[in-house]
């Protein structure tokens, strides 16, 4: 832990904290994330079974979209609040007709629970602003970049100094309030990325950067593991 | 979770497989029990059918 940044546990608290409202709020995937998953969220002649991992799954609105590309998908978040919201979609909710099923885990990005190689298609979106250190962030791009499958393909996305609400020219510390419905706030920490920083970032892991794009305010970068 | 899950988790610290150890079941659903890695022997629990896997420096931190 360095200066003002809090704890992971800090950060797994808030969202302990605020999960059935945030969840509430993030019904609906990305449009960024589906344009991944329609193109190739499953490389063409993978071997099956093949398998789709979501970092920060939250609600599981993105690893529902996985389980139906991949044979087996899995959710990973290290708040446990959240995961029980996402507990619904991941039985094949009745929400949504006809939507398999997939698993979920409670572990940490930068310390993936997932075997070497074992993922065809990731999806690690608007989970790496949420760890506290850059050698966290960098940690948990080779840890994506480990569990990979070698054909493999991620999309990684982080909030940017691009976004109309951020002033800065370079990547920074910062906190955001989350209000809850009573009107109380709870602050969540980021690091808000440069598109420069992002790329950086992804240059010094163990992962090469095979597109880059910002879009929304975010950096979104489809990734393969590196030669 | 799944006993099928095995094929695809590890331990969060050392990469080596798990052992399962199933106190309670729903159907297919493990709903309690514990995954043991094969190599450090940390005990990782199953509650409320969800694993956590959470690293055991992570887990012991109290929250801030």
């Amino acid at each position: 832990m360095d200066g003002d940044s809090p704890g992971t546990a800090s950060v797994r608290a808030t969202y302990d904290r605020i999960a059935d409202h945030f969840a509430k709020t993030r019904a609906y995937p990305w449009p960024e994330v589906e344009a991944f998953l329609d193109d190739r969220a499953v490389p063409p002649g993978a071997p099956g079974p093949t398998v789709g991992l979501d970092v920060g799954c939250g609600n599981g609105r993105h690893t529902e979209l996985l389980a139906e590309q991949c044979d087996r998908a899995l959710g990973v978040d290290a708040s446990r609040a959240m995961l029980a919201t996402a507990r619904e979609r991941a039985n094949g909710g009745s929400e949504t007709p006809g939507a398999r099923g997939f698993a979920l885990v409670q572990a940490g990005a930068a310390a993936l629970p997932v075997a070497d190689g074992t993922v065809d298609a990731g999806v690690y979106v608007a989970t790496l602003p949420h760890l506290p250190a850059r050698e966290r962030r960098r940690a948990s791009l080779d840890e994506l970049a480990r569990a990979l499958a070698p054909d493999g393909r991620a999309l990684v996305s982080a909030w940017s100094t691009e976004h109309d609400r951020f002033d800065a020219e370079s990547g920074f510390d910062t906190t955001v309030d989350w209000t809850l419905p009573g009107g109380e706030t709870v602050g969540r920490f980021y690091h808000i990325y440069d598109p420069d920083e992002f790329r950086a970032d992804v240059a010094a892991s163990a992962l090469e950067l095979v597109e880059f794009e910002v879009s929304s305010g975010n950096c979104y970068g489809v990734v393969r593991r590196a030669d | 979770m799944k006993e099928d899950l095995m094929d695809i988790i590890c331990c969060p610290v050392d990469k080596h497989e798990l052992e399962l150890d199933v106190e309670e079941r729903d159907d297919e659903e493990i709903m309690e029990g514990t995954l043991t890695c094969t190599e450090c022997g940390e005990v990782y629990p199953i509650e409320d059918g969800i694993p956590n896997l959470l690293p055991p420096d992570m887990r012991e931190e109290a929250p801030a």
